[in-house]
């Protein structure tokens, strides 16, 4: 099956082409859904294809198969060099594709318990206990929990790699990922709801060490009483801290995405839009000195891990805002060669039928000198969101809101009421030059990014310690 | 006998014979084979050129209450076997679900005229003429810049169940998608869909997109409050996919949907109709057959405000005591092609009677509060008007709607007369939508 990845790349020399990528990937998933108790089915899903990549007369063409026989492949790169070369007749600027650290490496992430060692029962078991333990902690405050959905992904990627230029990569990395969406419910108070991820790198020790049915269990409880007990919010000018996940997402909204490159360039226009940074950026203030922001696909166990990207240039971690000043773009290949820069490896792709494009990997505002205790101690009258539901942010990547789901009022330095759907409307540079302090601890989530056309939902981690903003507007819902 | 030996077309009902050799009650098997085109630009120029070549196998099996999915893309005897073999252990060990409703028994009898789609080109001329004249529709109408997509595709279904289903269902179509720049701030889109190239008008979509764009020009900040808006076909489109997707019985049952324990109530204005309806030939989300081979029929979801039906496939008729509305999706039942009954006055008229509010071109980004109460929020983006006095008065921006869907279905005064198809990016689902104008639309905008 490899020699096919040969064949592509040494068919594409044959063609004249400026450069060649091939990629051969296998996903093969295995999955359990349950719906309010009931498995309502499992599954497994086996994905394997070549995509190839080509570059003719400065102009990309990219086609894939999963009809992994020579005539097949040679056809699917016939077509994408006729459709590049078709393609050039007609472009002014000529793409070219940059420098980068092309690696020859074998990365392979190695299970402590292998997938295969784990039947379904076993997978069954611990959703069935994960559900009782919800039901059970809602009990606990006289409120239902009508609507249970929950999902339990294992899957494992491999793929191989091969420039033109001299990359050859192959790659094995198994994840372990979960989707839970809760609904606790009482007559006189209405519906809350909550959804979260869970994801890593790794066999099936992660899910057990994740335990879920202990999660499931305080997730529940919290939403039950954010149900029971929450108040309005106070509104206007006030102090607040962010828990590690809304920091996550903020960093991946507010700093991930205006940093992608290929988005400064406006190849992303008519879909996830532009950003409101632009080519000469690097150096612009957008924060305060305390905000740190690095992206990082090389963090072990991490939902977005690699070691190399789809162009087979080497990981490495990258710090997006230093100091709360744009230090760093997120580049492949071809952005790095429009900006004169080596490419810093974000080139990713969900599977072998879709292009390789700028994506982050695990983003996260990096960890700073504070207890949580001190980032609390000297609010007078502030709000604390620990979590969140609704969020959004525009195509430059300028306005967002953020909705609190499990939040409290604080009252001098200390935790008080909790308190529904504070809302936090504020642009990126507003957001960041509020920050005055950050947290030591460090918490990741999972996530699937979405971008690209077709779409990719691509696995992420996003996190952040706590940290505080001074005299931010607060709204409610 | 190598499976590659047997016709692709014959493949599922060789799977679903091994699948009952295995023990298993169900089966069904869907093969499909796409080719698929797409350029993307960006900047006036082509950024991309991408072809997908897909032959994938999707298995269902039940055993009884057991139930188990599968999907396979590489089609050789050994690997169909292996799969079958697999999909039927899987699902014998899987615990039983709440409840058992065999596959749909057929034979049915289809609409012809929906089985097989035009012929669409993809040969790369062809499709990168289409993206310069779109490009060239934009830059005539005063945008710097364009960038989009173009779609190009075919595809064939060949779907067996143990219902005696033996069928298959071409797809075809064509879509463009313009965004114009006339400024970072002043942009326009406009989308473009049809089953024959003669139906499809690249240029014409480049010159709404760019007309949009060029009125967009120097916006002033909006306001936030509640205002009379009037939103046009791409943003009512996607609100419409989220009435029409959250209308699957699964996502109710799951506690994902704002419209649990309301059929028979009035959830939208009596202005308001939204129909499902596959069988319209000609239009993309045209399908004979759903994933269960039961044959496709036209409902109202909702019909003048009033829930009418929920989607379903024969899993979820069972548990909620109906008919399958013949929307498989073999686990969650989904609509086909969504379709609002138009209102009777034109677009200017609608504009004439707003005293102060706002027109909302597009947005994206809809993320909610809460699915069950339909608190949600998105985000316009491109051209975005205020109207004074029954007239276009400014180009604003930077707002956000921040309200429920529900109130908003509640809150429809009118819709046009005229309609549009509308599928891209940010809108799944073919939709034909008129304007719609909504009443006391909660915006809301960044506060520092």
């Amino acid at each position: 099956m490899e020699s096919l990845v040969e064949f592509a790349i040494d068919s594409a020399g044959n063609m004249g082409v400026e450069y060649a990528e091939a990629r051969l990937q296998m996903d093969f998933r295995e999955s359990i859904i349950m719906k309010n108790g009931i498995l309502e089915a499992s599954a497994f899903e086996e994905q394997r294809g070549l995509g190839v990549r080509v570059l003719v007369d400065g102009s990309l063409g990219f086609a894939s198969t999963n009809v992994l026989r020579r005539r097949n492949v040679e056809e699917a790169l016939r077509k994408a060099f006729n459709m590049a070369k078709s393609a050039s007749k007609v472009m002014r600027r000529k793409i070219a594709m940059g420098k980068g650290d092309l690696g020859s490496d074998r990365v392979e992430v190695k299970p402590r318990v292998n997938f295969l060692n784990v039947d379904l029962d076993s997978r069954v078991s611990l959703l069935r206990e994960a559900d009782e333990q919800a039901i059970a902690a809602a009990s606990l405050r006289d409120v239902k929990v009508p609507a249970r959905m929950v999902s339990l992904d294992t899957w494992i990627t491999e793929k191989f790699i091969m420039t033109s230029d001299g990359a050859n990569i192959r790659s094995v990395i198994p994840r372990v990922a979960l989707f839970a969406f809760l609904t606790v419910f009482h007559p006189q108070k209405g519906p809350v709801q909550r959804y979260f991820n869970l994801g890593e790198t790794g066999g099936w020790e992660v899910a057990e060490r994740w335990n879920l049915p202990k999660l499931f269990y305080e997730e529940t409880y919290a939403l039950s009483n954010i149900l029971l007990e929450a108040v309005k919010p106070p509104e206007g000018e006030m102090d607040v801290v962010l828990g590690p996940e809304v920091v996550g997402i903020v960093s991946h909204e507010s700093c991930g995405h205006p940093s992608e490159a290929d988005r400064i360039l406006g190849r992303e226009a008519a879909q996830a839009g532009e950003t409101f940074l632009k080519l000469d950026s690097i150096g612009l203030r957008v924060g305060s000195p305390k905000v740190n922001v690095a992206d990082d696909p090389t963090l072990k166990g991490s939902f977005g891990f690699y070691l190399y990207d789809e162009e087979g240039v080497k990981a490495r971690r990258r710090i997006l805002i230093k100091e709360g000043v744009v230090n760093e773009f997120l580049h492949n290949r071809e952005t790095a060669s429009v900006f004169g820069v080596e490419s810093n490896g974000a080139s990713r792709s969900v599977a072998y039928n879709r292009e390789p494009i700028v994506r982050m990997a695990n983003t996260f505002f990096m960890p700073g000198d504070y207890s949580k205790e001190e980032l609390f101690e000297d609010i007078k009258e502030g709000i604390y969101i620990k979590n969140f539901m609704e969020w959004n942010i525009d195509d430059r990547r300028f306005n967002q809101r953020y909705v609190g789901l499990e939040a409290y009022k604080i009252e001098n330095g200390e935790l008080k009421s909790l308190v529904r759907n504070p809302v936090l409307e504020i642009t990126t540079v507003g957001l960041w030059s509020a920050v005055d302090a950050a947290g030591k601890d460090l918490e990741f989530q999972a996530a699937y990014c979405g971008k690209g056309d077709p779409m990719q939902g691509i696995p992420v981690w996003t996190g952040g310690p706590h940290i505080r903003l001074r005299r931010v507007k607060i709204g409610s819902a | 006998m190598a499976a590659h030996k047997i016709k692709l077309e014959e493949i599922p009902s060789y799977v679903v014979d091994l699948g009952k050799r295995e023990g298993a009650t169900d089966v069904s098997a869907a093969l499909t084979e796409s080719r698929r085109v797409m350029i993307r630009f960006s900047n006036n120029e082509i950024t991309v050129s991408k072809l997908f070549l897909d032959i994938m196998l999707d298995i269902f099996v039940m055993v009884e209450k057991h139930r188990a999915v599968t999907s396979i893309s590489t089609i050789s005897r050994r690997s169909i076997e292996k799969a079958v073999k697999n999909v039927v252990r899987i699902a014998k060990a899987t615990p039983p679900a709440d409840v058992y409703a065999p596959l749909p028994q057929g034979p049915f009898i289809y609409d012809p005229n929906l089985l097989k789609a035009p012929k669409v080109p993809l040969d790369p001329d062809t499709l990168t003429a289409y993206v310069e004249s779109a490009i060239k529709g934009a830059l005539e109408k005063g945008a710097e810049r364009a960038a989009g997509t173009l779609n190009a595709y075919r595809s064939r279904m060949h779907l067996a169940t143990s219902g005696d289903v033996h069928a298959s269902q071409e797809k075809s179509g064509l879509e463009i998608s313009v965004r114009a720049f006339v400024s970072e701030f002043a942009t326009g889109h406009a989308v473009s869909i049809a089953s024959k190239p003669e139906d499809l008008n690249p240029e014409e979509t480049g010159m709404r997109a760019g007309e949009i764009a060029r009125a967009a020009a120097n916006p002033k900040p909006g306001e936030s409050g509640r205002y009379m808006a009037l939103l046009g076909p791409m943003v009512f489109a996607d609100f419409v996919n989220q009435v029409g997707s959250l209308s699957s019985a699964f996502l109710v049952d799951a506690g994902q949907s704002f419209l649990i324990d309301k059929i028979g109530l009035e959830v939208a204005s009596k202005k308001f109709t939204l129909i499902d309806d596959p069988t319209l030939a000609g239009t993309l989300g045209a399908r004979a057959f759903d994933d269960e081979g039961v044959p496709t029929r036209r409902k109202s979801i909702i019909e003048q405000g009033v829930l009418k039906t929920y989607l379903h496939n024969s899993l979820t008729a069972k548990k909620f005591g109906v008919e399958t509305t013949g929307n498989a999706g073999i686990i969650v039942p989904h609509p086909w092609n969504l379709i609002v009954e138009p209102g009777s006055k034109s677009v200017d008229k609608l504009i004439a009677e707003v005293d102060e509010g706002i027109y909302v071109t597009n947005d994206w980004y809809l993320r909610y509060q809460n699915y069950r109460t339909g608190d949600f929020s998105t985000i316009p983006r491109d051209g975005m008007f205020q109207i004074k006095r029954g007239e276009i008065a400014a180009s604003i921006r930077e707002l956000r709607i921040s309200d429920n869907m529900l109130r908003i279905l509640q809150n429809i005064i009118d819709l046009s007369i005229s309609r549009m198809w509308i599928k891209w990016w940010e809108v799944e689902i073919p939709t034909l939508t008129p304007y719609a104008l909504i009443s006391e639309l909660n915006f809301t905008k960044s506060r520092m």
